[in-house]
């Protein structure tokens, strides 16, 4: 699936605020993990191969590359630890509390969440039996900085991180631990006192306990291991398994026990059950021919697991016994569209836009209710503190007359043309042409502008000719600031040569001041209501409108065991929990 | 004849340099920008300005070029970034001459990426030129002994209709059917001979050489069979027959023979044209030769990976060219080269 | 793919020597021509591939009107005989074949299948004709122009043939894409997505590595035209070089580009329906056989019908394209044998 490969990535949320501030208050952080996981997360299997099929090859192995929700769970749970990490739960609100797993607690902050630590366990190990220790985490986290070799990753660091900017890139002072200019800055930054790491934020980052279990930025490096862009498809693991081999991007690896790991220093129930003897990563099959064999159920195929949907020309085929092997759970992404701002300049366009727009007919024309869940909101309702947006609550199989009611309204020459931008796929190329259909009845003149891989770099560019641009989004770790403020603030985004994120230029002061009081806010609570205002100020100027939530519907092998999809592993099939019968 | 096949391979190399400068052009004219890619989500527009300088796209075109030609010439050494590199002798990828370049997406030489595809390719492609040199040779001459009955007819238009569906279409197919539905071979997955021996090699070849062997194998029917025609009306086959050598001795002796010159020029130029030509059926059946590098160097906008493929691909066309010239000169001997 | 070198280069091309001669026949009672048309119609599967193609033709060139008069409509949805339910499976059997949808409506958004193939024709075919016709126009006159005048004119349309060829021509194809239909998008009427300037960058591409292949085979065939006695008379009566590669030489060529033209056409249909699976080519909304069949290929389980429609339609128009050029090569060269 393109929309989720490339951009759309990460970690999953809670429906609950509640529990997402219990971990991240501070001082109760050790609680969590006492916490009982209280769901029916079944338990697999131990021993036997498991194999993970995959479609398109992952870009980045590298800890501080990696970018792909799937992945990056998917490597938790077997070759990198985190400081803290999300638990194996189908509750969201569990499994979206992050628990210590190399930190002996789940953080502490001062200063109002401006200065975070953490202290490091003892007895964990690398796979050569080496100790982690806090300068490795410190070396880790300073690799995020060298932009220009290690690249791809999340950049979160670069603008929470106390360093200076420097006047002529505008980029930090520190560049990373190769070339090493401002070395001092980042040693200032982040301090180890024995095996206390201490890091020192510019401004407060109230859920940052979040964003280290939800991605793999701050987790811990071997300086000796380290040979830049070399190391991308290298695997130096602290977990349960290690790489036996060479990762092979073109055809995946093998996963295999890591004798130095010990249980004792994890929480292997919650975290890592870690049951199959070894793990296959087998990337390359198309969907298609995942499929055929899943359904078929022969040979590797029934210890099989994958990360791909079943495609609609197959739903079909999983009826009876190969219904029982399926699961169908919502994804924590949204796809939407943004009305291009410079184009639409008038609110009742955009209004006529949005009451015009068929989501159902979309939804139908991708697969129909197993592809897609309806949304009201461009948060995803695993997000902590989701609501549904008014604007968008009702029917959404779009209402041409009223939308025409709009256009007359507002005075504009009909039939008023608009170019329609979205990525060409099979699928998408009749999803767009399902909205034509109800826009052109409103009294819209559509075109439709399918793009192959120039998409981002089109939709990107401020004197685009598109008018209605589409998005797809998931939240980095779940909280709605890393959804609607990268996608929204114009101060961030919109420069002379890109419009960043923000691909219909929408700019609002009343919305940009929102989201400075969710950056300023010392609490979750205070940063969440400040996003639930800024989601309301976004529904009113239809700066956004919601299509759907993609369903994740997935097939696995008859000798799987223990199948589960949580939110911790962004509802991709968790691999800290799953089996197979030997 | 040395001094022409030195002349030959002079004119070659000049053409491939002439193909790497358009191909450098081309490229460069794109609008796809490969530092947004290399940067990933979350881009600001000051760190894709370092991406950028980092990957060495800064330069003008002319000197991406000329230090390209240098890298074939003398080795290269990555990152591109001097500084990088003696601040941080590690992180240094050395690729020796003759350098095609770095694939920053696969972070792999284009060499190295080369050197793991190739086998693959050639292997794929000897299997289906064996499967449709044999077969079309052998129905072609059936079809033209029988000529004019329901055997001829039906044997042009079996091969003709196997031409027909589009190749994609019959590599899926079998792939579904064949190997998925009915069980009836193992889902082909690209087997090496140090892993599975020569019958596990053969058997992984099957039936992408099979897809190919059938876009082929049509030409090759119908051109041994006209061919055969037209030799059983030329004198000196009257002649053998008049001296009352049986049909299958003159069919092979003479007429067979006569038809060799084609016949190599065709597999030849067919054959080099397939090492690049294969990117479909190796796309269908995700074997990763030099066909699905292709494929996925263009889906990711992996530049060094296309140009330096570009190169050899056309390496082979122009060996392959020359090769055919002088085997003329040695199977027939009207022909003289120089 | 485009054209391979066993599709054009296998065929054995009439000899120009039978080709007519105006003024001569007319003394001798029935022109070469007519005893050409005589041959074939005589030939009977020639005639069905004739009708076929004919039959194709004229459907091509009546879908806009039928469209235009409603009578067929590619484009609308009728989701409400798609079920949601199973993925949007048409509703009924056979994949919702009724009268008002004779070949069934297509999954999800039950657009009909009759009218996408039908129309999706007219877009196959003017593809495949405008590339088909720049090809040999190209072709046809840097062929005459290099046979005729030899020398370093004939060596360095030669090299240029030589270059085109090197290139491999399905990676460039690929890789050239988004700059080359940006760049067609700029010359021509509509964006980037329009069928136009997508269908106009597959016509050029094919044009573009098609025409060597059409230059080669008319040089050799000049070169066989030039010593004949009455271009030596226009050399003689001091006719312009114009007027002797157009008006002397060109009419002796016209069956072995006849013959060109209905063998390069079904391979430029195949081709078209190949780069569409590899998402290249002319977008839904707007159909084309290839298209069509991209977007049904993974329904052979699920929809059979809509699976195999299209792939069947390229095959029977490839297939008799090809048998109507090997009926009319076989008419025009009395030599052959059937």
């Amino acid at each position: 699936m393109f929309k989720y490969r490339k951009r759309v990535l990460a970690a999953s949320a809670a429906i609950a605020l509640a529990a997402g501030l219990a971990a991240c208050g501070g001082d109760d952080g050790g609680e969590s993990s006492d916490n009982p996981t209280g769901d029916a997360a079944a338990t697999g299997e131990a021993g036997g191969t498991l194999n993970y099929l995959i479609y398109a090859p992952i870009e980045h192995v590298d800890p501080q590359r990696i970018y792909v929700g799937r992945d990056i769970t998917n490597f938790s749970r077997t070759v990198y630890r985190q400081l803290v990490t999300f638990p194996i739960s189908t509750d969201p609100e569990v499994s979206n509390t992050p628990v210590p797993d190399l930190a002996t607690d789940t953080g502490t902050s001062e200063q109002g969440g401006k200065v975070w630590s953490f202290t490091v366990k003892d007895g964990v190990k690398w796979e050569d039996g080496q100790p982690i220790t806090c300068e490795d985490f410190k070396y880790g986290a300073s690799r995020v900085f060298a932009t220009d070799v290690i690249t791809g990753g999340p950049n979160y660091l670069l603008s929470y991180l106390d360093i200076p900017t420097d006047e002529k890139t505008g980029l930090p002072a520190y560049n990373g631990p190769y070339k090493g200019d401002g070395q001092e800055l980042f040693d200032k930054a982040i301090t180890c006192d024995g095996n206390t790491i201490t890091y020192n934020f510019k401004k407060p980052w109230p859920d940052f306990p979040l964003a280290v279990a939800g991605l793999h930025m701050m987790d811990p490096y071997r300086q000796d291991k380290d040979q830049g862009d070399k190391s991308n498809f290298q695997i130096f693991s602290n977990g349960p398994y290690k790489l036996e081999g060479t990762w092979s991007k073109n055809k995946g690896a093998t996963l295999v026990r890591n004798e130095n790991y010990d249980p004792a220093t994890d929480d292997p129930d919650n975290i890592r059950r870690a049951l199959p003897e070894s793990i296959v990563f087998n990337i390359g099959q198309t969907t298609e021919t995942i499929y055929d064999q899943l359904i078929a159920d022969s040979g590797d195929a029934q210890t099989a697991v994958t990360g791909q949907r079943v495609p609609p020309a197959y739903y079909n085929q999983i009826e009876g016994a190969v219904a029982d092997r399926s699961s169908l759970q919502a994804s924590p992404y949204v796809d939407y569209l943004v009305p291009n701002f410079r184009n639409m300049t008038d609110p009742k366009v955009r209004e006529a836009l949005k009451v015009a727009t068929n989501a159902e007919a979309w939804i139908n024309a991708g697969g129909g209710e197993k592809a897609y869940a309806p949304a009201e909101s461009i948060v995803n309702p695993a997000v902590v503190g989701y609501q549904d947006n008014p604007a968008f609550s009702g029917p959404q199989e779009g209402d041409p007359e009223a939308a025409k009611a709009l256009l007359e309204e507002a005075g504009v020459q009909t039939p008023f043309p608009i170019t329609f931008t979205y990525p060409s796929s099979e699928t998408a190329d009749k999803q767009a042409a399902a909205l034509k259909e109800t826009w052109d009845a409103a009294g819209f003149d559509v075109t439709l502008d399918g793009l192959g891989d120039t998409y981002y770099d089109v939709i990107q560019k401020p004197n685009k000719e598109s008018d209605v641009i589409w998005g797809g989004w998931g939240a980095d770790w779940p909280s709605a600031i890393t959804v609607t403020p990268p996608l929204f603030d114009s101060r961030i985004n919109l420069t002379q040569n890109s419009d960043g994120q923000d691909y219909g230029a929408y700019k609002s002061d009343e919305f940009n001041s929102l989201v400075d009081q969710a950056q300023e806010a010392g609490t979750l609570e205070d940063q969440t209501a400040a996003l639930q205002e800024a989601d309301i100020v976004l529904g009113q100027d239809v700066a956004y409108i919601p299509l759907e939530i993609a369903q994740f519907y997935f097939l696995y092998g008859s000798k799987v065991t223990g199948f589960t999809t949580t939110p911790a592993s962004s509802m991709y099939p968790d691999l800290g929990a799953i089996g197979v019968e030997s | 004849m040395y001094a022409y096949v030195v002349r030959r391979l002079f004119v070659g190399v000049i053409m491939l340099i002439a193909m790497s400068l358009v191909t450098f052009v081309l490229f460069f004219a794109s609008p796809i920008d490969p530092a947004r890619y290399a940067c990933g989500k979350n881009c600001s527009p000051e760190l894709r300005e370092q991406t950028r300088n980092a990957l060495g796209y800064d330069k003008p075109v002319i000197v991406q070029w000329t230090d390209f030609l240098k890298g074939i010439v003398q080795g290269r050494d990555y990152p591109d970034d001097p500084e990088l590199r003696a601040a941080a002798p590690e992180l240094v990828t050395h690729c020796p001459a003759p350098c095609f370049g770095y694939s920053v997406v696969n972070t792999k030489t284009v060499n190295e990426e080369i050197k793991e595809a190739f086998p693959v390719s050639l292997s794929i492609s000897v299997a289906a030129v064996v499967l449709w040199l044999f077969f079309g040779v052998l129905l072609g001459v059936m079809a033209a002994i029988r000529r004019g009955t329901i055997v001829d007819r039906g044997i042009v238009a079996a091969a003709l209709v196997l031409y027909a569906f589009p190749s994609f279409f019959i590599g899926l197919f079998l792939l579904k059917f064949i190997a998925i539905k009915w069980e009836l071979v193992d889902v082909p997955v690209y087997t090496t001979i140090a892993e599975g021996g020569i019958g596990g090699w053969l058997s992984s070849l099957l039936l992408p050489a099979v897809t190919l062997a059938m876009l082929y194998m049509a030409g090759y029917v119908r051109m041994t069979r006209a061919f055969v025609l037209e030799s059983m009306t030329e004198d000196y086959v009257r002649t053998a027959r008049a001296k009352g050598l049986r049909q299958n001795k003159v069919l092979v002796k003479h007429t067979m023979r006569a038809a060799l010159t084609p016949l190599v020029t065709l597999i030849g130029l067919d054959f080099a044209g397939l090492m690049g030509g294969a990117i479909i059926t190796e796309t269908v059946f995700n074997y990763n030769g030099l066909g699905k590098l292709a494929y996925d160097a263009n889906t990711t906008n992996d530049l060094p990976t296309i140009i330096g493929l570009v190169l050899l691909l056309g390496t082979f066309v122009i060996l392959a060219n020359i090769i055919v010239d002088m085997l003329y000169a040695v199977i027939d001997p009207r022909v003289r080269v120089g | 793919m485009t054209v391979q070198a066993s599709n054009l280069e296998s065929e054995q091309l009439p000899d120009p020597s039978g080709a007519p001669e105006g003024d001569v026949s007319k003394l001798a009672g029935k022109s070469p021509t007519r005893l050409a048309l005589g041959r074939f119609r005589r030939d009977k599967l020639s005639m069905v591939a004739f009708v076929v193609v004919a039959l194709y033709i004229l459907a091509a060139l009546s879908a806009p009107f039928l469209v235009k008069f409603g009578v067929l409509d590619p484009t609308s949805f009728n989701q409400e005989l798609t079920d949601p339910s199973t993925g949007g499976l048409p509703i009924g059997k056979l994949g919702g074949i009724s009268w008002e949808h004779p070949l069934g409506v297509e999954p999800q958004t039950g657009r009909d299948v009759l009218s996408r193939v039908w129309y999706g024709l007219t877009f196959s075919l003017a593809i495949a004709l405008t590339a088909t016709i720049l090809a040999i126009v190209f072709g046809a006159v840097l062929g005459i122009i290099a046979g005729f005048s030899g020398g370093w004119v004939d060596a360095t349309i030669g090299r240029a043939i030589d270059l085109t060829l090197s290139f491999p021509s399905t990676l460039m194809l690929l890789a050239l894409s988004s700059i080359g239909i940006q760049l067609m998008a700029d010359i021509l009427p509509g964006t980037f997505s329009d069928p136009l300037p997508n269908g106009a960058y597959v016509v050029f591409v094919l044009a573009l590595f098609g025409w060597p292949g059409v230059a080669r085979i008319i040089r050799g065939q000049v070169l066989s035209v030039r010593e004949r006695e009455f271009v030596d008379a226009a050399v003689l009566l001091g006719a312009s070089r114009r007027r002797i590669y157009f008006k002397e030489i060109l009419p002796n060529l016209w069956a072995p580009i006849l013959v060109v033209f209905t063998l390069t056409m079904p391979a430029y249909i195949s081709a078209e329906a190949a780069l569409s699976y590899l998402n290249v080519g002319i977008k839904p909304p707007t159909p084309t056989l290839g298209n069509v069949l991209r977007s049904s290929i993974n329904y052979s389980s699920a929809d059979f019908i809509f699976f195999f429609t299209p792939a069947f339609l390229i095959m029977i128009i490839v297939v008799s394209f090809n048998l109507l050029g090997d009926g009319l090569r076989d008419a025009l060269d009395p030599k052959t044998h059937r």
